[in-house]
């Protein structure tokens, strides 16, 4: 049952997370229409769900604090406090702040820190000016326990409980036989005496509605309002009266006067079912026929209150009118945890996989209608494939809304007036490609809202409307989904940028470039054009950290600019990660895949370069040094060498490395098996995939190659 | 037989604690994420007891209560209706609707239990 | 029709099926209704699969009735729910039937 709880919170952080970025859009968007009631809502209900949920867990943290938003939040839907930027801006850190108390929550056993619960304080006292007049939590009246004054102590120790109920109580769905069934979960039920008394001749007898009373005598260790509290809702227009153990014979005989019965026959009920004594009725009876002025009636705990909850219905039902119902938007998925997704996704490349085996066999079988069978079934197993592939595909739109809370932020920050645009949100991509795109994205944003566009001094000068504009765009060209990142700032500094490329010896002074080759420089390590670093930028994580980001997703980034017009980024990346373009070598026996975006050519080495390889590891390229990595020392395979060997010249961030293979065995599209935990040391290696045949091929890890290769040909360089 | 339950609210987390709660003491468990999957859900199997929220998109719980008591299988299966301390005016117009019992939010799963085990056992 | 009915040997003999609940205690009231002026009846609980107050309110309504036309009413086979309903209400002795307690109750 506990791993079940686990697994129920791991989907309050997932479904709260994803409400608090609901409510994070919703509440920038409401800066901009402050009287949108839908969108009102909207923020309410999300902090309505986070408190209902957080409950359940017990997270009483959360609720604290999200009941005080909430509280807010109430009295802006019912147009209590209106909407200015002040509040927006309190209610965005205290969305901040819960988002805080979740993280916190998913970081099991962690807690806030002092500069945490410092700030909540601070929210806490701001928030407390919006909320007005506290209308408190819903008064639990308990009744004061009635002091004895005299008269005799009735009964053993038990309770009774005496109930006629609401006609209506069976049309509702409650049935008396359920509340007694839960009585005794709560105690013993000693005895009961049902009483049809009620129930009219058969003609008028109404079979929907409930005649029965009952007299129950019922002992229990609970308090007055558990035992109530079983009653609450038939209370209404019901008389339920609880007496308590050793209650005063007046009290019950009170009880006889008030109940509709006959005063006879409920004495004897109370002395069959042991409340009373013969004797205990007897006296008791007499006693009220002589008041004494102590008959006042006393002892019901809990009575038909039915004129003051009218009041209570009523104005409820006022205040009803005002609240405006939001209606959200039509959101019908299902939630699948994600590793689901990828272990379908993975059987079903074993599907592909095993579905080319079959096709192979067939081939060689032979067998006409079994080819045939077998082209059809692969042909439907290609359609499950990419179908599952969809089934991971998700709209960038929600990774682009998220900046639109940076923009805001950073703009104030920097003290510029920044609009961000957002194009083509509906463009799909792999779940896995849009985490991590996240934090690159995040640094060509800040980066072009500090460096891209200008100060509002400057834009004024240039002739340019004072608000700068950011762009975020994407689209799917040919396989793959390309996001823009446009400014209308200045544009780089082609010159200026040339010149640090010369100063830190990334292009020769009397090197020809295009202008294109010269933007890309700012992608090299350590290039940096900033006259002055400021606060969001120069950090160090620089430009050539995004690459090295977007190309160990199998993507490129480039760059366009236009001197004072603007600057555009532009990152393709392949739509999934599952899937790859690949260049399928083989060595002995075995074969191995290089991913195909990563290959620039492929050379026959001459029996002269073979000899040679003996001596050095590089390889003379017209006129370049490349240094190879022979995939047969590296993974270390016996056997003779081959006949023939070729080299597939590969490259990676600007490095060339060539890989000596014996066979090419040519193009591949093949889905792609992370290799397990055993094997996250091996170097070379990035992955595995099954071949048609059943053979295991390894995807190769060119970016580590290149670099082994690269720093072999630096040793020997420095030797010599 | 058990007694089937249908849970109708948009939180998923919460539905899954309730039905953790009500499964462990046997019931059976019905889930719908709101008042529309909710009305869906009805001409399934037969319910005994409705557990619905009232702020839900698509279909709210009042909304979805009254249609469901329109159901001649439905007109007289108890509904229990969660309500927040805020919204004592939502009660009355659930219990209007013909939601005559409730728990208020945030509650602890044993309260909800206690609330169901009121109307029906297992 | 949750009720059978056939007499034999001067006695009426019912048989109701199903639910005896607020879902069908309207239906199962007017089919009762009639029989209850039979001189002998014996209702058959044995089908009963389900029974709340409802249920039990028209087995007292038909007791009473015929006992205060002084007829004769016998309840029979009594059905796990049935047994259930009598226990807990403490309504046994009212009817005054000889009751099967089964050994798992």
């Amino acid at each position: 049952m506990s791993i079940n709880i686990d697994q129920a919170l791991q989907t309050f952080i997932a479904e709260a997370r994803e409400l608090l970025e609901d409510m994070e859009n919703s509440l920038l968007q409401l800066e901009s229409s402050p009287e949108d009631a839908e969108i009102i809502g909207a923020i309410f209900r999300a902090a309505h769900t986070i408190k209902g949920s957080a409950g359940l867990f017990g997270l009483d943290q959360v609720v604290g604090f999200t009941h005080i938003v909430e509280n807010v939040l109430d009295r802006v839907r019912d147009a209590s406090i209106r909407i200015e930027g002040d509040l927006v801006a309190l209610l965005l850190e205290s969305r901040d702040h819960m988002t805080e108390l979740v993280n916190v929550i998913a970081d099991q056993g962690g807690q806030l820190d002092d500069a945490a619960l410092g700030r909540e304080q601070a929210l806490r006292k701001r928030l407390h000016s919006y909320q007005g007049v506290q209308a408190g939590h819903a008064a639990v009246v308990v009744e004061p326990e009635i002091e004895s004054s005299g008269g005799t102590v009735a009964g053993p120790d038990n309770w009774h409980l005496s109930l006629r109920f609401d006609r209506e109580i069976l049309k509702n769905g409650m049935d008396p036989i359920s509340f007694f069934r839960y009585l005794e979960t709560l105690g013993e039920i000693v005895s009961i005496v049902t009483l049809p008394d009620a129930m009219p001749p058969v003609e008028e007898m109404n079979a929907e509605l409930c005649y029965l009373g009952f007299e129950i005598n019922f002992k229990s260790d609970a308090d007055k309002n558990t035992i109530a509290s079983v009653f609450d809702f038939v209370r209404e227009n019901s008389s339920i009266r609880i007496l308590p153990p050793h209650s005063k014979v007046a009290e019950f005989i009170d009880l006889i006067k008030t109940l509709p019965e006959d005063e006879k026959r409920l004495g004897d009920i109370l002395v069959t079912i042991g409340a009373l004594t013969r004797q205990e009725l007897d006296e008791g009876l007499n006693a009220q026929k002589n008041p004494d002025g102590s008959t006042a009636p006393l002892g019901e705990i809990l009575i038909g209150q039915r004129s003051v909850e009218q009041e209570v219905v009523q104005a409820a039902l006022d205040k009803q009118n005002q609240v405006r119902e939001s209606k959200s938007k039509e959101n019908k998925y299902v939630r699948v945890q994600a590793d689901k997704l990828d272990e379908l996704i993975n059987l079903v490349g074993e599907l592909v996989i095993a579905g080319a085996g079959a096709n192979l066999l067939a081939q060689r079988a032979n067998d006409s209608s079994l080819q045939e069978t077998t082209s059809t079934m692969s042909r439907l197993v290609e359609e499950i494939r990419d179908g599952a592939l969809k089934l991971r595909m998700v709209p960038i739109g929600d990774t682009f809304s998220r900046f639109q809370r940076v923009v805001r932020d950073v703009s104030k920050e920097l003290g510029k007036d920044i609009d961000l645009v957002i194009s083509g949100a509906e463009t799909e991509l792999d779940k896995t490609v849009v985490e991590k795109i996240g934090d690159p994205l995040m640094h060509l944003v800040r980066n072009a809202m500090d460096h891209g566009i200008e100060s509002a001094e400057k834009r004024l000068a240039a002739g340019k409307p004072v608000k700068g504009m950011l762009k975020l765009n994407a689209y799917h060209d040919s396989g793959s989904i390309a996001i823009e990142i446009s400014d209308d700032g200045g544009g780089l500094n082609r010159d200026r940028i040339l010149q640090k490329g010369i100063e830190r010896g990334l292009v020769q002074p009397n090197q020809i470039l295009t202008d294109q080759e010269i933007y890309n420089l700012i992608f090299e390590a350590g290039f940096s054009t900033a006259e002055a670093v400021t606060n969001l930028s120069g950090r160090g994580v620089g430009m050539d950290v995004v690459k090295r980001n977007i190309v160990a997703l199998r993507g490129t980034v480039d760059l366009e600019s236009a001197a004072g017009q603007g600057t555009t980024i532009r990152i393709r990346l392949p739509l999934t990660l599952a899937i790859i373009d690949g260049f399928l070598v083989g060595v002995e026996k075995s074969s191995y895949v290089v991913p195909l975006d990563m290959v620039l050519e492929c050379v026959e080495l001459t029996e002269s370069e073979r000899q040679g390889m003996k001596e050095r590891s590089y390889l003379n390229l017209r006129g370049e040094v490349l240094p190879l990595v022979p995939l047969r020392a590296h993974f270390e395979i016996e056997g003779s060498h081959a006949k023939r060997e070729n080299v597939v010249v590969v490259q990676y961030a600007g490095q060339k490395a060539g890989l000596v293979v014996d066979e090419l065995l040519g193009e591949f599209q093949t889905v792609i098996k992370p290799l397990g935990k055993l094997f996250s040391n091996l170097r070379g290696i990035s992955g595995s995939t099954i071949l048609g045949t059943g053979e295991v091929a390894l995807i190769l890890d060119v970016p580590s190659l290149v670099q082994q290769a690269a720093n072999a040909e630096q040793k020997i360089s420095q030797a010599n | 037989m058990a007694k089937t339950i249908l849970v109708v609210d948009d939180s998923a987390s919460l539905r899954q604690v309730v039905s953790i709660a009500l499964k462990g003491a046997g019931y059976e468990v019905i889930e719908a994420c709101d008042g529309k999957d909710a009305l869906s859900k009805l001409n399934g199997a037969k319910i005994h007891l409705i557990i619905s929220d009232v702020n839900m998109p698509n279909m709210d719980g009042i909304t979805f209560v009254k249609e469901a008591k329109k159901l001649p299988n439905y007109k007289f299966t108890p509904i229990i209706m969660l309500t927040t301390e805020s919204q004592e005016g939502k009660k009355a117009e659930g219990q209007a609707a013909g939601a005559k019992a409730w728990v208020v939010k945030p509650f602890q799963p044993a309260q909800m239990l206690a609330a169901v085990s009121k109307l029906i056992m297992p | 029709m949750p009720i059978r009915a056939e007499t034999r040997n001067g006695i009426c003999h019912l048989a109701i099926e199903g639910e005896m609940t607020i879902y069908t205690a309207a239906e199962l009231k007017s089919e009762l209704a009639p029989h209850l002026s039979e001189p002998k009846t014996e209702i058959d609980l044995s089908g009963v699969s389900e029974m709340d107050s409802s249920g039990l309110q028209l087995l007292i309504l038909a007791k009473r009735e015929t006992s205060r036309h002084g007829r004769i009413l016998h309840l029979a086979g009594h059905s796990q729910a049935v047994l259930d309903v009598l226990d807990i209400c403490n309504m046994a002795a009212y009817f005054g039937d000889p009751l099967i307690i089964s050994s798992n109750a």
